[in-house]
């Protein structure tokens, strides 16, 4: 019993003393901060620890531990270590915003996030000029409008892309024929020959969506489409505009419904994975991204599995009834949102690290190790151009052929797509994500959408049904909110 | 007479043993069902099936494995999650240390309220009684958040510099509402007679002496209960863990953390249900053996505390 | 009975106000008649203990006071939010200014506020205030005993007697004082935390007004909003409240009744006479509790999964072409079916625990009681509904309820099996969710701090009261005052 008190007495003693220790480093933080307010930023911080975190996608911890402590090795007077960690890519950026101040100096999230972990205090601005002129002569122009976000009226680059991510097509060649893996039609086919389900998504989110939402013909690739379309990324600045009720995008959901409703077409993912579908023939195709090339190989074996672009379709009689912009026969691919996944500076990193971040932060985005990246870790180039260097990569027979049709279908893709629009805290696809995939599920479905002011979109058969869904996706983008009520007459867009 | 008592004798001898065998079809077909789920996971942590040159990790259909094998523990002892190496055994460590702990300071305090509460008189007993039952009722979660910004403001967690430090914190927020629970202890105290307490009382004991020397050699049920009750605890909460000690720290994650993120986080691998359920069973080993072992003393703490209420 | 219930509150009001007069005038004499010491004592904690000699104990006082100014003034401040004296104003949640910073050196010039910690921070500091005054009572309190002490002729007690006493007469503070002070930090003030965001517009789904770290106090909008359906979750709130709400309590009386009833048959069906293999039996079942619940519901739920082996059984015997949705796991499988599994898996769960506990209930049930029933030739049914229930069901109505508010909670079960499937599009709340569950997924996942508040203290005030009422009328209650 005596040895038993002791014990807890010693236990409550190193309490204490670790108590005691942390609040007085979390004093000395406050004083350093209010009493030297505008000094140079390179002063010694005490606490500056030397140490500077990075957190990266699981998958490619390892990788960068190597490149950075190549660097620290490469630059003596770097002055910093680098821990790298790998984190879980799809709750990072909840983690980061729970407690930023316990997240990493560098963190990667992808660039939809980038407008909510601004506005939120928790990134800082990139502000050196060569990072920022690499950025700008690296990256495609769909990636340039999204990076930046506004601060007090100003814009500023806040992610520097270092792996782009789109959406294609993952198939069982045991049940599908190149041919057949062209076309929705030509997928049911081959499902209706195995008796299963043509294709299925990896989630119902907004991003998996977009294959159906973002199609586009295929004879000029267009769309009437539109995700805050020539917005300003300035604060309560315009909105741009936003539109999705166009005649082509209903007639793509009526061909939905009916490719759904089929035995041998279009699935949701089951609830033990969409993994699950695809190893047990449950589909025969899996619209994803190179991020689930490892559980795709797994699930059908790497001989088995076949990567293509999104497949195209032809619109149905059914489809176009009525309609007067499209007609039966128009062709369409399905589309993706091509995104990018980004470093971020975390805004609470003790300042004096700064100039070391950034500096970091245009190597490790940097072509070279980009390239890198894609051979060892396969993460997919983001910068112009990357295709001419996986196409070398394959010639030089650096890369199988399935981890080359991968990053090349993923870059084709991106022709195809658009990034996930986000401008600043109050406008982004935030809105598109939570409400707008729940409406668009329920009319695949077929089933009711709940909207405030007690409108209960009952109908998404008609082709009235449709237009009211359609404009509810459009108004919850723009507002955030369902509308009170449907306008007496929905606009109609040829 | 003795005919017909004999027959009466041989048939009701007869009916009972009709009823003793439709007993035991009963109870062992429920015994069947009642095992099927713990059999599937332990088949599935000795699956080792192959697609040609993969290894099939997922949910299968079929309940036997066509082969068996140890690969789902070899890389499950072996592999990197989150950045980790050697992950799975050091988060078993972490949840033995965090278990130890937290078994040892709560069952003091848990036996320390509730000899209090039903041997001592003191004018906030009443009020002490009533809050702890209250507080009790209020679902947990939104409180985590606070926890963790409190347990931040002494350095036990989200602390860059030594994150070790939260299992401390993790250690401090599982046992430091132990005492509240003190419900089932007090009704085993209850029944140890004041008259025992009273004699010791005129025999001058403190009530210290009285606590140490008298009650605690009666209590060993509910001190074994008590223990094996708080020491299972950190084994099976998959939830709380991980927001007191963060998302970041995966190296100082609880087993019960880890393994449910196995399954259910984003992975470039999500072929890891095999492995998950090995994981299940080197945790379910332990535990159940102990609640094996421990089982008579389980019982009496459920049933102390289920008739006294 | 009546007119002495109404004016018994009045009453007991004058008394308090009395009580709290004298006791101010009880305050104000022992400043009057106080030692030098003991003056000191009220503005200066431990200075009649020094005054007294009582050197150690002084020090404890002192210090304590010196803690408790320091962290008022100084403030220190956890991710840029203060303790202390700011921490009392910014509870107001009105100064509250966005962050702002120089984007060229990177560097904060206005901290970035965060409302959920100025409101804990504050809730902590008001704590410590209360903390302070209770020392100072307890210092003055001290030191005039000493002063009676010296009045009497005796020595104040010097600090190894006052440790003494502290294994003697007042061993319940020094038994209670760890769990006071922990169970104050970590559960009564998050408690409190919890219950205060019921009244903010915290809810992280508001984009607008950078809703994860700013917002303002909104009274008792949020409980308005469930029955007009306002509010970012409003139309949710409104559809969905009392559909969860209804199925809580089907769940939790089902649950209950079925492990109850299931325990007491599997119990009986193994102390059946003459079986042999009980302690076997008895073990088989009792794993069910012992396996952590995360790993045995999950078994469960990929068991019945879509392409689990039950499945695959059922369409090889050809008795379905499609997979059944048993957990309701995808959207449009049957809600019904759904609740039906989770009370039938719920049993595989909970019957052995009543099994186990109703065991020793069964054996302590009087024989003669049976055979008098045999000899009026009753059969077994008739035996156990008119012997075994009243009996077991007398000794356990304890269990029943505690059973029966820990259903209401029982977020386990549903998290893991169904996870509150099927779902609707657009609702959080899917078929079988419970209260706990619903409240989890508003919080965690969606953020809405306020509504998943105001859902926990709906939750609270269901399990308080059924657990109040049957509690205040058990005999553990009404025997306690007699008992001691």
């Amino acid at each position: 019993m005596k040895k038993f008190l002791a014990f807890l007495l010693a236990m409550l003693m190193v309490l204490s003393l670790a108590a005691c220790g942390d609040s007085g480093s979390g004093d000395s933080n406050k004083g350093s901060e209010g009493a030297e307010p505008a000094s140079d930023p390179k002063a010694k911080d005490p606490n500056d620890d030397g140490v500077i975190r990075v957190w990266v996608g699981e998958e490619s911890a390892e990788f960068y531990q190597k490149i950075c402590d190549q660097y620290v090795a490469d630059h003596p007077d770097f002055g910093y270590t680098i821990v790298v960690k790998g984190m879980d890519t799809g709750s990072v950026a909840g983690t980061i915003s729970q407690d930023p101040q316990a997240a990493a100096d560098i963190y990667t999230v992808a660039h939809d996030n980038i407008g909510k972990l601004a506005s939120t205090m928790c990134a800082k601005p990139f502000t050196d000029q060569a990072l920022i002129d690499q950025v700008l002569a690296d990256n495609p122009d769909s990636f340039k409008t999204v990076i930046y976000s506004t601060y007090e009226g100003e814009s500023y680059l806040y992610g520097v892309p270092y792996i782009s991510q789109a959406l294609f097509l993952y198939y069982n060649k045991d049940l599908v024929t190149e041919e057949q893996a062209k076309t929705f039609e030509g997928l049911k086919e081959a499902a209706a020959a195995a008796n299963c389900k043509a294709i299925t998504v990896t989630g119902d989110d907004g991003f998996n969506m977009s294959f159906a939402l973002l199609a586009r013909k295929v004879s000029d690739h267009s769309t009437t489409v539109k995700l805050f379309e020539g917005a300003e990324p300035v604060s309560g600045g315009s909105k741009g505009v936003s539109n999705c009720q166009g005649d082509d995008t209903i007639a793509i959901v009526r061909w939905l419904q009916d490719y759904a409703a089929d035995p041998n077409g279009f699935k949701w993912a089951s609830s033990d994975g969409w993994e699950a579908d695809f190893r047990n023939k449950g589909v025969v195709s899996v619209i994803g991204g190179a991020w689930h090339y490892n559980s795709a190989k797994a699930s059908v074996g790497e001989a088995n599995l076949g990567i293509a672009l999104i497949p195209t379709f032809k619109l149905t009689d059914a489809a176009v009834e009525g309609l007067s912009g499209v007609k039966a026969g128009d062709e369409f691919r399905g589309g993706t949102f091509a995104d990018c996944k980004c470093f971020m500076i975390n805004l609470n990193s003790v300042p004096s690290k700064y100039e070391e971040e950034q500096e970091l932060v245009m190597y490790l985005s940097s072509k070279e190790v980009q390239n890198a990246s894609y051979l060892e870790v396969m993460n997919v180039p983001a910068y112009l151009g990357a295709a001419d260097f996986i196409k070398q990569c394959y010639e030089e027979g650096k890369v199988t052929e399935s981890e080359y049709s991968l990053a090349a279908m993923q870059v084709g893709m991106a022709e195809w797509g658009i990034p996930q629009p986000f401008l600043t805290g109050t406008l982004n696809t935030y809105y598109y994500s939570k409400n707008g995939p729940a409406v668009f599920r329920a009319m695949i479905d077929k089933t009711a959408y709940p909207t405030t002011g007690d409108q209960i979109l009952t109908e998404t058969e008609s082709l009235d049904g449709i237009r009211k869904g359609l404009y509810l996706i459009e108004y919850l983008w723009m507002h955030g909110v369902a509308p009170k009520e449907f306008p007496a007459t929905l606009p109609t867009v040829a | 007479m003795n005919a017909t008592t004999k027959k009466r004798v041989s048939s009701q001898s007869r009916n009972r043993r009709v009823s003793l065998g439709v007993t035991y079809t009963i109870l062992i077909i429920l015994g069947i069902i009642w095992l099927i789920p713990l059999a599937w996971i332990v088949l599935s942590a000795f699956r080792c099936e192959y697609n040609g040159d993969t290894f099939i990790g997922t949910v299968t259909s079929n309940f036997f494995p066509k082969a068996y094998g140890l690969k789902n523990f070899k890389d499950l002892f072996t592999a990197t999650y989150y950045g980790v190496s050697n992950a799975f055994p050091r988060w078993l460590l972490n949840t033995l240390i965090v278990a130890v702990v937290d078994c040892l300071i709560s069952t003091f305090l848990v036996l320390s309220v509730a000899y209090c509460m039903s041997k001592l008189k003191f004018k906030l007993r009443k009020p002490f009684m009533n809050i702890s039952m209250i507080i009790g009722l209020f679902p947990g979660f939104m409180s985590m958040i606070a926890i963790y910004f409190l347990l931040k403001s002494i350095g036990l967690t989200g602390n860059p510099n030594h994150p070790g430090y939260s299992m401390i914190g993790l250690i401090l927020a599982y046992s430091a509402g132990a005492g509240l629970g003190f419900q089932i202890a007090k009704g085993f105290f209850d029944v140890i007679p004041n008259a025992l307490v009273e004699s010791a009382k005129l025999d001058g004991c403190t009530n210290f002496k009285i606590f140490q020397q008298i009650i605690l050699p009666l209590a060993k049920p509910i001190i074994i209960y008590q223990a094996l009750m708080s020491f299972t605890g950190p084994w099976m909460d998959f939830i709380f863990a991980k927001v007191i000690i963060g998302a970041e720290n995966s190296q100082y994650w609880t087993v019960s953390v880890g393994l449910y993120s196995l399954l259910f986080g984003t992975h470039p691998d999500t072929n890891l249900f095999t492995q998950f359920a090995a994981g299940c069973v080197i945790v379910a080993i332990p535990i159940v053996s102990l609640f094996m072992w421990l089982q008579r003393y389980y019982v009496e703490g459920v049933t102390a505390g289920a008739v006294k209420g | 009975m009546g007119s002495r219930s109404k004016t018994a509150p009045k009453s007991h009001r004058v008394s308090l106000l009395e009580r709290l007069r004298k006791k101010f005038s009880d305050m104000g004499k022992r400043f009057a008649d106080g030692s030098p010491g003991t003056k000191l004592s009220h503005f200066i904690f431990g200075a009649g203990n020094f005054y007294h000699g009582q050197y150690i104990k002084g020090l404890l006082f002192l210090l304590i006071q010196l803690g408790i100014l320091a962290l008022m003034i100084f403030c220190p401040s956890v991710n840029d939010t203060p303790y202390g004296w700011k921490s009392l104003a910014n509870l107001s949640l009105k100064n509250v200014t966005e962050g702002k910073m120089d984007p060229f050196t990177g560097k904060v010039m206005v901290s970035p506020s965060d409302c959920k910690l100025m409101v804990l921070f504050g809730f902590v500091t008001i704590a410590m205030i209360f903390i302070y005054f209770l020392v100072w009572n307890l210092n003055i309190e001290s030191s005039r005993k000493a002063d009676m002490d010296l009045k009497i002729g005796k020595k104040p007690t010097s600090f190894r007697e006052d440790l003494r006493e502290l294994l003697d007469g007042k061993f319940h503070v020094l038994m209670l004082t760890p769990t006071c002070i922990a169970a104050t930090v970590f559960t009564i003030l998050p408690t409190i935390f919890m219950i205060a965001l019921a009244f903010t517009t915290y809810n992280t789904q508001d984009m607008n007004d950078l809703g994860t770290k700013l917002f303002h106090w909104n009274g008792i909008q949020n409980f308005i909003a469930v029955f007009t359906g306002e509010g970012s979750l409003g139309v949710e709130i409104k559809n969905r409240f009392l559909p969860v709400l209804g199925w809580t309590f089907i769940w939790a009386i089902f649950a209950t009744l079925t492990c109850y009833l299931g325990g007491i048959v599997l119990a009986l069906l193994i102390n059946k006479k003459g079986l042999k293999g009980k302690k076997l039996f008895r073990t088989v079942f009792i794993i069910t509790i012992a396996v952590p619940q995360f790993i045995s519901l999950l078994a469960v739920r990929n068991l019945l999964g879509e392409y689990g082996p039950f499945n695959a059984m059922l369409m090889n015997l050809g008795w379905t072409s499609q997979p059944i949705g048993f957990l309701g796991l995808n959207t449009g499988d049957s809600e019904r079916l759904a609740k039906f599994m989770v009370i039938l898996i719920n049993m595989w769960v909970g019957v052995p625990y009543t099994m186990l506990m109703t065991s020793g209930i069964l054996m302590n049930i009087p024989a003669d009681l049976y055979e008098a029933g045999r000899v009026d030739g009753a059969s077994t049914l008739k035996m156990f509904r008119k012997i075994t229930m009243p009996y077991v069901v007398f000794v356990t109505t304890p269990y029943l309820i505690s059973s029966f508010v820990g259903n209401i909670s029982a977020f386990n079960t549903i998290f893991l099996l169904t996870g509150g499937g099927p779902t609707y599009v657009g609702y959080q709340a899917g078929g079988t969710d419970l209260l706990v569950t619903w409240l989890y997924k508003v919080t965690i996942d969606q953020g809405s701090y306020n509504t998943g508040a105001v859902i926990g203290i709906f939750t609270f005030l269901i399990t308080a009261t059924i657990t109040l009422v049957t509690y205040r009328r058990s005999k553990a209650y009404n025997e306690e005052d007699t008992f001691q």
